[in-house]
């Protein structure tokens, strides 16, 4: 038992209030008791503690402690440059948390938006007089007074109504007015209709209610809870790198650990082991990659927003190409929202709409231009979609009529019909349109070649048929009926829909978007599930769905009564069918629907308009709003907006959202590759008793400068072909595999290590050296040795970028120049190389010295090994497996 | 089980939708119920006036339920004399309500509710009333712990609680989330959680089977407090069953409280049970 089911006098009992209202004692004590009626944000982090979660990560933990060490040192140690060391480490965590944190803030604009639909102020009565408040002032067995055009600010119960109508829309979607009476109601809460819920508005007429839900425990407070308080959490690339930077840290962390105890055993001095295990572990971590893994994403955002998709959140742009299951609306999104009249039927013949002539069924388009709240202004049809198509092809038939509406009940989804009085032509109708099944009961009488006709069990069925029949066309279809009346009613129109004339039907047609088969059929391919939820009826879902390539065997239809009965379990076993269709739903169902997909792990993406679309836009791993009919709270409330309100962009999107994918790995083995020359000085420190070929601070102009842009450029690749015909990842699958570590730390980056060795030894004999002579930091011979060093790393990248193209086609094949950016972004890296090496600056950030031309054409001849060494690794892979799939081949 | 249950009355509403919480369970356990108003020094008349209201009104429905109903009115310190009238009529049980003030000043330093759960050698219901509007729960939401102690009568309270009301009950487990250091986070399926169930909500489960309680459950891995009150808040329920904090002080600033939490965010009405062994 709910407050909705009480009598007046018990409503008042049970909130211990009266007519009168409460007093501004007992108002005051309640406030205290139950809080200010407030939308508030509820067990949500502060921005504060977020960004300093960015510091406090694994990879940031280890990187303060190598910070740590450096200054550390270099108090003890002066003079050994660990100083400069230490703040670019400190640097590299500012700089990483700061990417980070841009790229998962997300401003939470949802619940200023919520917050926009409550009132101000509102008229209560206190101590029997009517007195203004401010709306967070209302405590539950406040009696409010309401009148047509206020928002009720608490959730309450009618107690007296006159002509009382609100439109629900925030928390149903549905935008007709809906009556309020005093009495009690006995269905469900949701649907009763003694409830002012918090939220809505007051479209007509007047009355009083007694609040009993205030603020977060209001209907709308929930929708607020569930929006604000829903963390989706970590998305398919955010959990990747994590383990990514895990596995990188500990490799690097136990590389360096080992080493400084190998240096130990064989007589190294602790400082040279020092400097030896901060530089391999240095030259390990990957600290471009969160950086340049923003900026892809950030790049991949904008190129959705060319195709109509507006990214929210910089993650989204991934998850977009993780996406194994999409929710989507059926009208507006699937179809076109463009309603027509597209066939009558009239006992007992069906005419298409172009055939129709007005003497075929006057009665009908009568009743379908009088009971309706479309209108025709200024040369524009204005209304609801439905009842715009209605209104056109009645008036396009029969001209306008003139006549007075003396009285109407509204439409109401509970009852699936609507209702006027009409004075026309001197009589009085009543007349009636609605769903087949809300309708046909109160039909006595059918109208048959303009008599009327008894309705048997022989007609009734004759009528159903012809509706299902409509309705497998993918029509929607309403039924009308009339009735004379002797005179205008009373006010109790309780009477006024019975003993009435069925007239016929109506079947509207909202065609599919004409790119719509298309997506659904990359879907198909993609291994994408679609499915649909719509409040349409079964029948016409089921048309529309197999007219879209959505349905091509039996689907499992769910209805919104049966949702309702399910269990979590039914349903869950229900979402395993590869065709669902879910029907006569509501937006409230959703949110449901996407926590069982989830929980069976799948990557979930739904579509939403209206405010309580929210919570299950929030729920899911992308939430899509629709940028032309949604609301601002859904808007808010999604990771993406579409511009267009398209099911096609998803698609696309979802396109690009692989290739964004596709390209952060083809970006991270080029990075990776970096790692291996970047080591091997270290290595060869250690084990040959050599100077250092590569100081600490040359690694990182190559992590956190050189290799940046080109690594972008990667991340601007096209997508391969064929992306779309393979199956989501799995959730399983590892962005960091074996064979990308393989490919790069075992084959091409041995290749730039060869290359930077070479040109370290080259200038260090061509200038004299011999082996076992220790040279200073500052020798000049030393500075160009490890500036050669430096330089054939970068000479090696070069080709490596052309090689990371690809990961098994060849660069020939897909078009040396059809990336404009890696030319742009090798510029940047040789500027910057020359920068390092020939600038004054330069030469003092990174103790470089200017060597000759001579030292690059010496190393320009292993770019071209290793550009060739991995075509002819890829031709070998295509000959071996031919068929294999161009992702799974890295 | 319960064959007296003390309801604390005063002055606030809260106090008098809890203690018709208190009359339901009695009519489903038989049970005698007290009505007790403490008045503390220096309470004004209207004060007095507004808690002997309450105190009628609660023992007409009582009677009209046919529950045998006693009202006592005393003076002194709740606490106190509470626990006094508890020994004196070997009280089983006691509902109070929770104050608005309880929450604000961290449950765990010393309210009169958090006395009275102390204190008493009895059972006690603390309720936070926040909806007004729900007075007959259809759906209550029972989150269980992986370790239950007493759960004999947890499942006695929450079975008679659902049956005095026709409810539906909905068993909780919200565990810390999976995670391993090399995968981060490790997804689980429902079925998969249910295979790890702990044994002592089986137990429980086993023993709502005996009061033949329509129950069902689910299993949400995430942050205790926040998952209860989004899984209330997305699955309507109308009252939320669980049991007192065991949390430290320190445990509770440290890792968080999900009593307090919810005491603060419930959507619906929480009853927070301690049953009466604990105090012994």
């Amino acid at each position: 038992m709910k407050i909705h089911s009480l009598s007046k006098d018990d409503v008042f009992h049970t909130l211990v209030t009266s007519e009168t209202g409460l007093s501004e004692d007992e108002a005051g004590r309640r406030l205290s008791e139950f809080g200010p009626n407030k939308i508030t944000e509820v067990g949500r982090r502060s921005l504060l503690i977020r960004f300093l979660d960015q510091f406090t990560h694994f990879l940031a933990i280890l990187l303060w402690i190598a910070s740590a060490m450096s200054f550390l040192s270099e108090y003890l140690h002066p003079g050994e440059g660990m100083l400069t060391l230490g703040i670019a480490i400190v640097a590299v965590i500012f700089i990483n948390a700061v990417f980070t944190f841009i790229q998962e803030y997300r401003a939470e604009k949802a619940l200023e938006e919520l917050q926009k639909l409550l009132p101000f102020f509102v008229r209560v009565l206190r101590d029997g007089r009517e007195k203004e408040i401010t709306a967070g002032e209302v405590v539950p067995g406040d009696v409010m007074i309401l009148s047509e055009g206020d928002k009720v600010p608490a959730d309450s119960r009618v107690i007296e109504s006159s002509g009382l109508k609100v439109n629900n829309a925030p928390l149903t979607g549905e935008a007709e007015p809906l009556s309020r009476s005093s009495d009690p109601f006995q269905g469900e809460f949701m649907e009763s209709s003694n409830i002012a819920f918090a939220g809505t508005t007051i479209v007509s007429g007047s009355g009083m209610a007694a609040v009993f839900a205030t603020g977060m425990r209001t209907e709308f407070g929930r929708i607020a809870l569930l929006t604000s308080a829903v963390e989706p959490g970590l998305s398919p690339l955010q959990k990747e790198i994590v383990k990514a930077t895990r596995v990188v840290a500990a490799i690097a962390a136990g590389v360096g650990i080992f080493f400084f105890c190998l240096g130990f055993v064989i007589g190294r001095n602790f400082w040279d082991n020092f400097i030896f295990a901060i530089g391999i572990t240095v030259a390990l971590i990957p600290e471009g990659m969160l950086p340049t893994v923003t900026l892809s994403l950030a790049m991949g955002s904008q190129r959705m927003a060319k195709r109509k998709a507006l990214i929210k959140t910089l993650t989204a742009v991934e998850t977009l190409g993780s996406v194994s299951v999409i929710c989507t609306d059926k009208t507006g999104t699937l179809t076109q929202n463009r309603m027509a009249v597209s066939r009558l039927w009239v006992y007992d013949r069906t005419i298409n709409t172009g055939d129709l002539h007005k003497e075929d069924a006057p009665e009908l388009l009568i009743t379908a231009l009088l009971c309706n709240n479309a209108r025709f202004m200024e040369g524009q049809y204005k209304g609801d979609p439905t009842e715009t198509a209605i209104l056109k092809t009645a008036r396009e038939m029969i001209g306008d009529i003139e006549n007075e509406r003396l009285a109407e009940i509204p439409f109401d989804p509970e009852r699936k019909r609507m209702s006027t009085v009409n004075r026309t032509g001197g009589k009085v109708f009543a007349f009636s349109k609605g769903s087949v099944e809300g309708l046909l009961p109160l039909c006595s009488h059918l109208l048959k070649e303009g008599r009327k006709t008894l309705i048997d069990d022989a007609v009734r069925s004759k009528i159903l048929d012809s509706c299902q029949s409509l309705m497998d066309r993918g029509l929607r279809v309403l039924a009308f009926a009339h009735r004379d009346m002797e005179d205008r009613p009373g006010p109790d129109l309780s009477t006024l829909e019975q003993d009435m004339i069925f007239l016929g039907l109506i079947g509207l047609e909202d065609p599919p978007r004409p790119e719509v088969p298309e997506a659904i059929g990359k879907c198909n391919e993609a291994g994408i599930k679609v499915i649909m939820i719509t409040g349409d009826a079964s029948r016409t879902a089921v048309a529309i769905g197999r007219e879209i390539g959505l349905i091509q065997s039996d689907p499992v239809i769910v209805e919104g009564r049966r949702f309702g009965e399910m269990s979590d379990y039914e349903l869950r076993k229900t979402l395993t069918h590869k065709e669902v269709i879910f029907s006569r739903m509501t937006p409230k169902h959703k949110m449901r629907v996407v926590s069982i997909l989830k929980g069976e792990g799948e990557v979930v993406a739904v579509t939403g308009d209206g405010v309580n679309d929210a919570p299950a836009l929030k729920k899911a791993d992308i939430g899509i709003s629709m940028g032309m009919s949604g609301t601002d709270v859904a808007k808010e409330a999604s990771d993406m907006v579409l511009l267009d309100d398209n099911f096609a962009t998803i698609v696309n999107a979802v396109e690009e959202g692989r290739t964004v994918y596709e390209n952060i790995r083809k970006f991270i083995t080029y990075i990776f590759a970096s790692n291996i020359p970047e080591a091997v000085p270290y290595l060869s420190y250690i084990l040959l008793r050599i100077p250092l070929p590569l100081t600490i601070m040359q690694i990182l102009a190559v992590d956190l400068g050189t290799d940046m842009l080109p690594a972008l450029a990667l991340g601007a690749e096209r997508p391969t072909q064929g992306i779309m015909k393979q199956p989501p990842r799995r959730p399983g699958e590892r962005m960091l595999n074996f064979p990308l570590i393989a490919r790069a730390y075992f084959f091409l980056g041995p290749f730039e290590a060869a290359a930077c060795m070479f040109g370290f030894f080259w200038l260090l004999y061509q200038g004299g050296w011999h082996w076992g002579e220790i040279l200073q930091a500052n020798n000049i011979l030393y500075m160009q040795a490890t500036t050669a060093c430096l330089t054939g790393i970068v000479i090696t990248q070069v080709a490596n970028v052309f090689a990371c193209r690809s990961s098994r086609e060849s660069v020939f094949s897909i078009g040396f120049f059809t990336n404009r950016l890696i030319f742009a972004g090798i510029a940047f890296e040789l500027a910057l190389q020359f920068f390092i090496v020939y600038h004054p600056w330069g030469n003092r950030i990174f103790a470089t010295y200017p060597i000759s031309s001579s030292i690059w054409l010496v190393l320009i001849p292993f770019a071209f090994v290793l550009f060739f060494a991995e075509e002819a690794r890829k031709a070998v892979l295509r000959y071996a497996q031919p068929h294999h799939a161009a992702k799974s081949a890295l | 089980m319960y064959r007296k249950i003390l309801a604390a009355v005063n002055e606030h509403l809260n106090s008098e939708v809890s203690a018709r919480y208190a009359l339901k369970l009695a009519a489903a356990c038989e049970a005698k119920l007290f009505l007790c108003f403490i008045a503390e020094k220096a309470q004004p008349s209207a004060v007095l006036d507004r808690a002997e209201e309450a105190m009628k009104r609660i023992f007409v429905e009582a009677e009209k339920a046919g529950v045998e109903v006693e009202a006592l009115t005393e003076s002194g310190d709740p606490v106190k004399r509470i626990g006094e009238l508890t020994k004196k009529e070997g009280i089983d049980l006691v509902f109070a309500s929770t104050r608005k003030a309880d929450v604000e000043r961290r449950f765990f330093t010393g309210t009169v509710a958090r006395s009275l759960s102390l204190r008493l050698p009895c059972s006690v219901a603390l309720v936070r009333v926040v909806h007004a509007g729900r007075i007959h729960p259809k759906n209550i939401l029972v989150p269980l712990k992986a370790r239950i102690d007493h759960v004999e009568e947890r499942v006695y309270f929450t079975a008679r609680i659902s049956q005095a009301f026709g409810a539906n009950v909905f068993l909780f487990h919200a565990p810390a989330p999976m995670s391993k250091f090399f995968h981060g986070e490790v997804h689980l399926t429902p079925l998969q959680w249910e295979e790890k169930l702990p044994k002592d909500i089986s137990h429980f489960m086993g023993h709502m089977k005996r009061y033949k309680v329509i129950h069902t459950g689910g299993t949400v891995p995430g942050r205790t407090g926040k998952t209860i009150a989004l899984e209330a808040s997305a699955k309507r329920h109308d009252l939320i069953i669980m049991g007192a904090s065991q949390r430290s002080m320190f445990s509770s600033i440290v890792k968080g409280n999900p009593v307090e939490e919810l005491l603060r965010n419930s959507p619906c009405d929480l009853i927070i049970f301690r049953p009466r062994h604990e105090n012994s």
